[in-house]
């Protein structure tokens, strides 16, 4: 057993993935391998901009008196806008993805949300994880992709959240997706120990118990399927060389993860990462900005390092935030919890520009923003756009798509 | 990943809420103390396996009075003062004249100073790790203001921690495990939740003890109850809820989650029931508002709710309610789904719902007679339920013998999927195979490893009694019984002796006196790994 687990390690690092094929084959069942179907099929990554992100000062109406009038202290001044055209720009550090954005490779959807906002940001990030403003279902809109495609189970890695907790976007009925805080500790501790790990093995699965239970099977099943993914990912994505500096921020680190993953051809269809916290209720400009700067600057990164690697027109990198903030200002030079913001779409394959409706400042809602494009909109876009999948199943009801894919 | 059905397979027992007179021992009443509380310690079992099933449970149902327990944490810290007014200065806000409407909206920001409401950073400052550097104050900033608002966000990350910790250590200790198990089971279904809408940790507390006053009492009387309980007057809206602008949150959920289920009322019903409910209020300042019943905004005209018509108030909308047939067959759903099996046979439904409207939905007898029945006691309920976080972690830690609930337990349970105190939404926590993916798995796994190899662990009683003359047969059989009460195959049970007495791993060396600690609290890790023990 000692020596087994030895000759597969020193197999990956030596001769690469590839060439591995068949010992891989036999130690994982039907684990995906490089060069097997599905492998160099598109991938979307979710960027999510926790807390509430406030689009106003992101992509910043400059153009608009009503913006400083709303915004006397924390309002980002003309001069320093990276002007997009005469009406909006990009927050002054987000210089990285203003780049990228000439080249065409940023999309920047104005104005989204969905009818009746709400404020809470549990009930909102439930929201646009299950694309259900009104139920209360078990599944996200992810994980019915997941589903209705038949990503196979066996496969460990159909998506991978790099987070702390499974986000309900990825929770399937099929398919199980690991959550990963960091490569570190993710897996059992016990599994440095040889002897218990061995003992684990055996004594976690089902093996003709004197009772019978529905849920037997399914238990033994997924602590087993947690376990072999802990141990065979670092070994599978051991072969891939980061090229690109990332910056060395959590988002950073999840994002030359994501790359890995993704150069490492696992068949991973979806890969989740976050990035916060934005809920901006005090001193909102060296919060927003510093944290738009690491976006952007990670987003460069992650798309040189693809690139590098030949993968940067096979990734759809799109962004969500539970709500923007309140168009006005609080006295303590931050933003309470609002409506519609903006989100981007970023890849070598995205047609880029601007895209839906800025919201009025004008005709406001209680003092919030109203949404001009329905995220339902954005999600059926890259699903059969993207995905080249009809949203039957996956998102309920029907909403046009947006020219960026 | 939830399924479409984990009902057990096979045939249901003929009369099965007919009592119980099958053999007695140790594995039925582990079974009973995991459903009726949180599976507890060897020698509770023991005991309760000592006396006849009937005495048993006589001895849950009618709970034992609790004078070691307090009913909340002390010193629990407040964001406001004796008169209910925030110990936040009020900010100035441009936009505020925009249109706003006459009803109060409802934001948590308006009376939350938190900066760290972010669910991420919220959850780790729950347990009691500083924010996230991302609010940090731009020069400049009325740094006063800002030092009060961080110094109240303390204050409420203290008191959420508080009052969970408060309630963990009750499930731990207490006497009547069944009043804990009927608390977790209401907080569950009638929800509410700390840091939404503004709720202090004050009413989520005021809402556990008024769940736990009524365990075992009338579940029309507790709806009532909770109709008029601040927290839920808040978390659903209802004391905005005025004749001029109806707010429907209340009378839907009311319906829909609480007591009759979807597809048992209309729209229309909605409406009419959400009128009745107007000027169910608080008195104001709604932080330390009190129930109040407000005439003048309360529309007092003729309503039709479910066929029947009358000026109703919400009272009257209640006893609609509980005439109705939907109404104790979806409480029969709810309770047979969370003490005996998931997805429950509509003809096993309806003989409970008629036990219910029998015993005019007393929860007492009603569950008096589950505890007793012959489909309590059978196969198909045996291990039918997956543990959720909350009967994972107070078991393992009742099993280890461990009382002190500190911020890294609660921190597992969040990332095990069960944060106590703030459901995930309205509908409460689904519990069944949505309790079960890679991330809670591991979690739960690696608890259960860090437990035991914490220093309090080797005191519980059967482990201490343990020691290096104890043959590893002996001591796999100690472990399997007190673990998963033999649960397991014969080869689970050669393969746990094997790593006691270490053949097949040489290189970790046979049992000995020196890696004795070690290998014991490894192979009760390992009994804990079993699929058993997952299940309740």
């Amino acid at each position: 057993m000692l020596k087994r687990k030895g000759f597969l390690l020193g197999a990956v690092g030596g001769l690469g993935i590839a060439s591995t094929k068949n010992v891989f084959a036999a130690a994982l069942g039907q684990a995906p391998l490089a060069g097997l179907p599905g492998s160099n099929d598109r991938v979307l990554v979710i960027v999510n901009l926790q807390g509430g992100n406030d689009g106003l000062n992101c992509v910043v109406p400059h153009g608009s008196s009503d913006y400083y009038r709303y915004r006397p202290q924390i309002g980002v001044a003309k001069s320093e806008v990276l002007a997009i055209d005469a009406n909006v720009g990009f927050n002054p550090q987000m210089g990285s993805l203003k780049g990228m954005y000439d080249k065409g490779m940023v999309a920047v959807v104005q104005g989204v949300g969905y009818p009746n906002p709400d404020h809470s940001h549990f009930r909102g990030t439930q929201i646009w994880q299950t694309a259900d403003p009104v139920g209360y279902g078990t599944t996200g809109w992810l994980g019915r992709y997941l589903d209705a495609v038949e990503a196979p189970n066996a496969n460990l890695f159909n998506a991978v959240a790099i987070s702390d907790v499974l986000p309900e976007a990825l929770i399937a009925q099929k398919t199980d997706v690991p959550a990963i805080s960091n490569l570190a500790t993710y897996g059992l501790a016990s599994d440095k120990n040889t002897a218990t790990s061995a003992a684990f093995a055996s004594l976690s699965g089902a093996t003709g118990e004197r009772f019978t239970s529905p849920y037997m099977s399914h238990v033994s099943e997924i602590v087993d399927h947690a376990r072999r993914g802990s141990q065979e990912l670092p070994k599978l994505i051991a072969g891939y060389k980061t090229q690109a500096s990332y910056p060395a921020t959590q988002l950073g680190r999840s994002l030359a993860l994501a790359a890995q993953i993704v150069g490492s051809k696992l068949g991973t269809r979806i890969i989740y990462v976050q990035h916060g916290s934005f809920d901006t209720h005090t001193g909102q400009r060296a919060a927003q900005d510093r944290l738009l700067g690491e976006f952007s600057n990670a987003m460069a990164a992650f798309y040189d390092d693809l690139a590098a690697h030949g993968n940067e027109k096979r990734v759809l990198t799109m962004t969500f935030s539970e709500f923007g903030r309140r168009v006005g200002e609080n006295a303590s030079r931050g933003t309470d919890h609002g409506t519609a913001s903006p989100l981007f779409v970023v890849g070598a394959n995205v047609k880029g520009g601007l895209y839906g409706q800025a919201p009025s400042l004008t005709d406001l809602d209680n003092g919030d923003l109203k949404f001009t494009t329905d995220f339902r909109s954005v999600y059926t876009t890259v699903l059969e756009k993207w995905f080249d999948r009809p949203t039957a199943g996956i998102v309920a009801g029907t909403f046009p798509t947006i020219g960026f894919a | 990943m939830p399924d479409a059905s984990y009902r057990p397979a096979g045939p249901l027992p003929n009369d099965p809420f007919g009592a119980y007179a099958g053999p007695w021992n140790r594995r039925l009443a582990a079974h009973l103390l995991r459903r009726a509380g949180f599976g507890g310690t060897p020698a509770q079992v023991d005991a309760l396996a000592a006396q006849p099933m009937n005495a048993a449970v006589d001895g849950l149902i009618a709970f034992p009075a609790t004078p070691n327990l307090t009913d909340g944490p002390p010193d629990l810290p407040r964001v406001y003062d004796q008169n209910g007014k925030s110990l936040l200065a009020p900010g100035r806000r441009l936009g505020q004249g925009q249109g706003r409407a006459a009803v109060p909206r409802v934001d948590e920001s308006a009376i939350l100073p938190a900066s760290a409401m972010a669910s991420a950073a919220m959850e780790q400052n729950m347990v009691g790790i500083p924010p996230q550097p991302g609010a940090s104050p731009a020069p400049g900033v009325d740094d006063a203001l800002i030092a009060k608002r961080k110094a109240l966000n303390m204050a409420r990350n203290q008191a959420d921690l508080a009052i969970t910790q408060w309630w963990m250590g009750r499930m731990l200790a207490t006497p009547a495990p069944l009043q804990e198990k009927m608390t977790l089971f209401l907080h569950g279904h009638f929800t509410s939740a700390y840091r939404q809408k503004g709720i202090t940790a004050q009413q989520m507390l005021a809402q556990n003890n008024l769940y736990r006053q009524n365990a075992l009492g009338n579940f029309g009387d507790l709806t009532l109850k909770v109709a008029a309980d601040p927290a839920m007057l808040r978390y659903l809206d209802n004391y905005v809820n005025v004749d001029a602008h109806p707010n429907e949150n209340f009378a839907r959920e009311l319906m829909e989650l609480f007591t009759l289920g979807h597809g048992n009322y209309t729209e229309q019903d909605v409406r009419e029931a959400a009128r009745a409910f107007t000027g169910w209020t608080l008195t104001r300042p709604y932080i330390v508002g009190e129930f109040v019943f407000d005439p003048s905004k309360h529309d007092d005209g003729k309503k039709t709710f479910l066929g029947k018509t009358g000026n109703f108030n919400g009272t009257d909308i209640l006893n609609v309610i509980f005439n109705t047939e939907a109404a104790p067959r979806f409480l029969a759903t709810k309770l047979l789904g969370f003490f005996l099996y998931s997805d429950p046979e509509p003809q096993l439904v309806d003989a409970f719902a008629g036990l219910i409207r029998r015993n005019r939905y007393d929860l007492k007898p009603v569950m008096d007679t589950l505890l007793r029945s012959k489909i309590f006691y059978s196969e198909r309920a045996y291990r039918a339920l997956v543990k959720s976080p909350t009967e994972f972690v107070i078991g393992t830690m009742q099993l280890a013998g461990i009382d002190k609930v500190g911020p890294p337990v609660i921190q597992a349970m969040r990332r095990m999927g069960q944060t106590l105190f703030y459901p995930p939404n309205v509908a409460g926590w689904s519990g069944g195979a949505t309790w079960l993916n890679s991330q809670t798995m591991l979690t739960r796994e690696n608890f259960a490893g860090a437990l035991m190899k914490s220093p309090g662990a080797m005191k519980a009683p059967f482990l201490a009694a343990l020691n290096p003359s104890v043959a590893p047969k002996t001591i796999a059989e100690t472990l399997v019984n007190a673990v998963v009460q033999g649960d397991t195959s014969p080869g689970s049970y050669e393969r746990l002796v094997s790593y006691l007495d270490g053949s097949g791993v040489s290189a970790d060396g046979m049992l000995s006196g020196e890696n004795y600690d070690e290998r014991i609290r490894g192979a009760a890790y390992l009994t804990m790994a079993m699929p058993a023990y997952q299940l309740a």
